[in-house]
């Protein structure tokens, strides 16, 4: 009977030893693997915060939740002086001015982090992430091509992909300077260089990074950084939010 | 010069005539054969072998890869050659077997009056503007979106298909079980539902909104259809894609349309929607096609010129 009791102890101190944190910088939790030898990312996922209305520190304001920065470090983005005064104009007009309000394709990472789930779904040559936001679409390509030559434009960038053990790691590059970062001005120009972390911290749970890089811009790099959580719903699915044609239809009196 | 001149002119046509569901598109000669439709696709199907497709680790069969689209032009039934957006084809419609959608009287009557008022300078035409092809403001459907060719992806509790044309996407829970909603709730690619029988993927699409076109010249269907898909590989670089429409509000009988989906780049059929184009070592991607992005002056001069938004076709009472 004692020793059966010691055995018992043993095995949970076994069990809470082997959860303990362990030193920054390394993983705690391995995810399966899919089919082809990948880390399993794969299910529907979306962010629990208010970094679609603002990445940095706001108050609430009406039909708007106070929220903390999902900037890393102080919480404010390290703007140049003209940029700084051009984020301030952009949130005095935002209702014109930005794109959401205009059922443009988000860009990275604002897509990331916008009020709708999104899904990820593996193949060999590549991670897709499928965006219930205006059916927007990543092809994450992991096929050994480098980014292609520019000038190039797009809205969502070029995504290239690594894997660092279990993290995905995303470089992206090639776009427009015509999305913004959240509903309240934050903005980047055309050079915007994204650097993208996916990495799983437990079955429902994923750590997402993102290093933002625009030297036109900003004093220097900073990270934005948040938690992404698996829809937990019985039977998950992705609807669809087709943002433009409910704009075009309201405003398209017959 | 001269020629460069009518190219030109050509281009511009198209342009004109659609400017978002033109690109990407060939442009048909006058002369050729009708393209192949729903009789051909039937015959050849016949002669084909029985064929036990590589597998999935879950034992389904392996759908994954880039699947050329179901029609180069975007006409149901036969047609002839209208003009370099329109060639001639054979009808897609497998059933009824005539390959003429079975409309309801007030429904064709609707269908024609759509066609008549495109304004694309067609025989037939009244002069007047109705409604353009509803995929001119960069929506898709089922099943009009395999039209366009996708990427598909594949694991054992989803399918998804992944167009490049409008960055649009499709994903579908196999074998989950939940209720598709109330008809409270639709959408524009509709609520879809896959399961397996057998080796072959059906997709049952409910919850449809009703105001997309089953092709770019007026047939249609309503918010009440039920669409049924059918995906079967029948050679390594062939699926069977067959696709029944049960509409009691538009049609007088269910229909059938039958289609082959080609393997990308195994034979004439364009990439269409799953990419094509690229250069290179990048052939097999699928670059970003932002359609809407692009197209606030073709929305905002089709509504100056008069046409009316096609809100969905409703039955007389």
């Amino acid at each position: 009977m004692e020793g059966r009791k010691f055995r018992q102890l043993m095995f949970a101190l076994a069990v809470v030893v082997a959860s303990a944190v362990p030193a920054a910088g390394q993983t705690v939790y391995t995810p399966a693997r899919t089919q082809d030898g990948q880390p399993d990312l794969q299910g529907i996922w979306q962010v629990v915060n208010t970094a679609a209305w603002n990445i940095e520190d706001h108050n609430a304001s009406l039909g708007v939740p106070a929220g903390r920065a999902v900037v890393d470090g102080d919480g404010t983005i390290p703007y140049q002086p003209w940029a700084l005064e051009q984020r301030n104009e952009n949130y005095a007009n935002r209702a014109t001015l930005d794109p959401e309000n205009s059922c443009f394709t988000s860009g990275v990472p604002r897509i990331t982090y916008m009020p709708y789930p999104f899904q990820i779904i593996q193949q060999p040559d590549k991670v897709n992430i499928l965006y219930e936001y205006n059916h927007s679409l990543r092809h994450i390509y992991m096929n050994g091509n480098p980014h292609p030559e520019g000038p190039i434009n797009w809205w969502m960038g070029d995504s290239r992909g690594t894997w660092e053990g279990d993290t995905l790691v995303v470089d992206v590059v090639h776009f427009t300077d015509q999305t913004w970062f959240d509903r309240a001005g934050n903005f980047h120009g055309e050079g915007l260089h994204v650097v993208e972390r996916y990495t799983p911290t437990g079955a429902n749970h994923m750590l997402y990074e993102a290093t933002i890089e625009d030297a036109a811009v900003f004093t220097r790099p900073w990270n934005m950084s948040m938690t992404l959580y698996r829809r937990m719903d019985p039977t998950p699915e992705l609807l669809e939010y087709e943002c433009y044609a409910y704009m075009i239809e309201e405003n398209w009196p017959n | 010069m001269r020629d460069s001149l009518t190219a030109l002119a050509a281009a511009l046509a198209v342009v004109l005539a659609t400017p978002a569901a033109a690109a990407g598109q060939g442009m048909f000669e006058v002369g050729n054969p009708p393209g192949p439709g729903a009789k051909s696709w039937l015959a050849e199907r016949a002669t084909l072998p029985p064929y036990d497709p590589a597998r999935m680790s879950d034992g389904r069969p392996d759908l994954r890869g880039r699947w050329g689209g179901s029609s180069s032009g975007d006409v149901i039934e036969d047609t002839e050659y209208v003009d370099v957006t329109t060639p001639a084809w054979e009808s897609h419609v497998s059933n009824p077997a005539g390959g003429k959608l079975p409309y309801q009287p007030w429904a064709l009557a609707a269908r024609d009056a759509h066609r008549a008022g495109l304004a694309r300078g067609w025989p037939g035409e009244t002069g007047d503007r109705l409604h353009l092809d509803p995929q001119t403001f960069c929506v898709k459907s089922a099943p009009r979106y395999a039209q366009r060719g996708f990427d598909l992806a594949q694991t054992p509790d989803h399918v998804a298909m992944m167009l490049n044309w409008g960055h649009v996407h499709r994903s579908i829970p196999i074998a989950a079980d939940s209720a598709h909603p109330t008809s409270a709730a639709t959408f524009w690619m509709g609520s879809p539902r896959g399961h397996w029988e057998g080796d072959t993927l059906v997709v049952e699409v409910t919850n449809i909104n009703g105001k997309m076109w089953l092709d770019s010249v007026g047939n249609f269907y309503s918010d009440n259809a039920r669409v049924v898909e059918r995906f079967r590989l029948v050679s390594a670089n062939q699926i069977d894609y067959e696709v029944r429409i049960e509409d009691p509000t538009v049609f007088t009988e269910p229909v059938t349309l039958s289609y082959d989906l080609q393997r990308d780049g195994t034979g004439p059929r364009l990439g269409g929607g799953a990419g094509g184009g690229t250069p290179g070592p990048y052939a097999s991607e699928s670059w970003e096609h932002a359609c809407h992005e692009g197209n606030t002056h073709h929305v905002q001069e089709v509504h100056v010129l008069g046409f009316k938004w096609y809100k969905g076709a409703v039955r007389p009472e």
